[in-house]
């Protein structure tokens, strides 16, 4: 490893564990990745153009793999407006899409 | 700007620092989750062995609907419903369950479980016991009251499929290390047990992660369906077919014959077997009979279904095949249930099971051993040097406690059952509370002898408790009961085996050797 990227690790680890960050942080994943993935997997079963029980089995089958990715990110992406804006924002946006469109008829 | 080497480096050590610590949070119950759910690919034959008076013959499911069918004639005829599991190579015993008609004020009325024997259809008299449905009950629902015991295994499982995927990416680089550093030193470390665990498995690991999730996908995940429908019941209609429903026409009309439409579903899938019965308004003209074939028969845990008449006999409809996502979604509960396994894979299971338990034991150890220092530790560390006492070298003995309970405790006492598992929880957190009084690597030594001795017990009181003992087992050709001896006596080696380990301090829990681990190696896991 070089010394130019030991330094730059040293300086994430400074900003990447402040106390607040880190709860935003936590929280963002667990309570707004959860979210997000609802939002996602609503979204996915509400549009995916096939027979109404595939698209609603297709959406909870994936929602998982799309929380623990999100929540993954979370840790990943050093600026937390960023990941706070993301995370939220995603599920804002889908749960607001589905409840536009409205139960299928 | 970032060089991408920076970049990579940086996302690699926020994946080390998120799977140490979504690995700690989770580890404790993820290890008991782990171990119980291993011990679950044999639930029917862990409460064969704890009623060991019950000896049932195979009785093919055509024959043992019609005992079943008599005897609820006998006790129910007037029920609304009937549900009656049926015995199979595995479970010897029909299992009953009545819906009576609702009462004057309109509540729904149940009868609890009825178990009969599928030749005779008399009700089996056997110790009370929950058997293998409390390690079962227990994987999932930690005994801790509904819904919040199943909510806490959910979060568990999504931190163990993060701590899979944090891992993998932690560890890609660092496969090179693993060979070329470790390897040729012979130097072995937790991290390399750890990662032979994970990393040998990791496929089994990230299958059976998942796959539990979609045991309870509904629960965790339910708005897809409000999405697409004003009622669950409809989705779940469209999924798994129609069950019949609907009310009784008040005209008696008598029963047909169980055992030809039974020989007709089983034509019907090709030789697949009858798992379960459901009979709505049993001798109504209105009645029908719902025939659902076993979920072990196909990858897909879902079974398909016939319905039929129960006043003609006539075949009303069936259940439709299933579309790739309902199909994905049924395969993925079978291969978490490995309910289609046959004797051999489910042992490969129960070892890919253990492999599982191991990484997760070793995660935990290598939490303590990478921050051990000379002199008093730090109060954190403290807790989680005994937490992993107690959840890792604790719950074995619990569970060996179980099961020599399910002995000892006389057959006629009252509610035995609660019993059996209160000795269960006394004795694994029990355990934990007293080691702690003992230096961290004598309770280590003596909580594991503890649970290789009960575990060793556990041939010896069978022997002495019932006429079922490995002698009688061997020349009678039982092989339920001698595998489960040398099961027993297996895990009492292997437990004995790591109370050895104990009793010299590792090499790399040394202070001197902790202090040149982590340069030495150059792993970003180390880093975490």
């Amino acid at each position: 490893m070089s010394t130019a990227a030991g330094e730059a690790l040293a300086r994430e680890g400074n900003g990447f564990r402040g106390p607040l960050v880190m709860a935003v942080r936590s929280a963002t994943a667990l309570l707004g990745g959860y979210a997000a993935a609802a939002g996602s997997a609503g979204l996915v079963a509400r549009v995916l153009p096939v027979a109404q029980v595939e698209a609603t089995m297709w959406g909870i089958v994936l929602s998982f793999l799309i929380y623990a990715a999100l929540g993954l990110w979370t840790f990943a992406e050093r600026r937390i407006v960023r990941v706070v804006g993301v995370i939220w924002g995603t599920a804002a946006l889908t749960f607001g899409l589905t409840v536009l469109l409205g139960v299928r008829a | 700007m970032s060089t991408p080497m920076e970049e990579q480096t940086g996302l690699r050590k926020a994946m080390a620092w998120i799977h140490t610590w979504l690995g700690l949070l989770a580890g404790w119950i993820l290890f008991a989750m782990f171990l119980t759910g291993t011990a679950s690919y044999f639930r029917p034959e862990i409460t064969r062995w704890m009623q060991p008076e019950l000896r049932l013959p195979y009785v093919a499911p055509p024959r043992a609907a019609e005992t079943a069918v008599a005897y609820l004639q006998k006790v129910g005829a007037n029920d609304d419903q009937w549900t009656v599991y049926l015995p199979d190579d595995r479970t010897t015993a029909t299992r009953i369950f009545r819906r009576l008609p609702p009462s004057p004020e309109g509540k729904q009325r149940f009868v609890p479980e009825t178990r009969i024997n599928p030749e005779t259809g008399d009700t089996l008299a056997a110790r009370e016991t929950r058997g293998g449905e409390h390690f079962y009950r227990f994987h999932f629902q930690l005994q801790i009251p509904h819904p919040w015991g199943r909510w806490l295994a959910g979060l568990c499982t999504i931190f163990m499929l993060s701590a899979i995927i944090s891992g993998v990416i932690t560890h890609k680089r660092i496969f090179a290390d693993f060979f070329t550093l470790r390897w040729s030193k012979g130097k072995r470390s937790w991290l390399d047990a750890h990662n032979v665990c994970a990393v040998l498995a990791l496929p089994y690991h990230a299958m059976i992660t998942y796959t539990g999730l979609i045991t309870l996908m509904v629960m965790y995940m339910p708005w897809p369906i409000d999405v697409n429908y004003k009622s669950s019941d409809v989705f779940y209609e469209e999924a798994y077919g129609r069950e019949s429903q609907g009310p009784a026409s008040g005209i008696s009309a008598p029963l047909v014959p169980i055992a030809p439409l039974i020989e007709t579903a089983m034509r019907e899938w090709g030789g697949g077997r009858a798992s379960r019965l459901v009979i709505l308004h049993p001798n109504d003209q209105s009645a029908t009979i719902t025939v659902i074939r076993h979920g072990g028969d196909t990858l897909n845990a879902h079974g398909q279904s016939v319905i039929f008449s129960g006043s003609t006999g006539e075949r009303l409809s069936a259940s439709a095949p299933p579309g790739p996502a309902v199909e994905t979604a049924g395969v993925m509960l079978g291969l978490h249930m490995g309910w289609f396994a046959d004797l051999a894979m489910r042992w490969v299971f129960l070892l890919l099971g253990l492999v599982g338990t191991c990484m997760v034991g070793t995660g935990l150890v290598m939490w303590t051993v990478k921050r051990a220092k000379p002199g008093m530790p730090f109060f954190g560390y403290r807790l989680v040097e005994r937490l992993n006492i107690g959840a890792i070298a604790c719950l074995p003995a619990g569970m060996a406690a179980f099961l020599l309970a399910n002995r000892l405790i006389p057959a006629g006492v009252p509610a035995r059952g609660a019993l059996e598992v209160e000795v269960f929880y006394w004795v694994w957190f029990g355990l934990a509370a007293v080691s702690v009084v003992r230096p961290v690597r004598r309770a280590w030594m003596e909580t594991l002898a503890i649970g290789a001795m009960a575990f060793a017990a556990v041939p010896i009181v069978n022997t002495i408790t019932t006429n079922r003992g490995l002698a009688a087992s061997l020349t009678s050709g039982d092989g339920l009961f001698v595998a489960f001896d040398i099961t027993m006596i297996a895990a009492a080696a292997l437990l004995a085996f790591a109370a050895w380990k104990c009793r010299k301090p590792a090499k790399a829990m040394r202070p001197s050797d902790t202090v040149s681990f982590a340069p030495q190696t150059r792993e970003l896991t180390d880093a975490a």
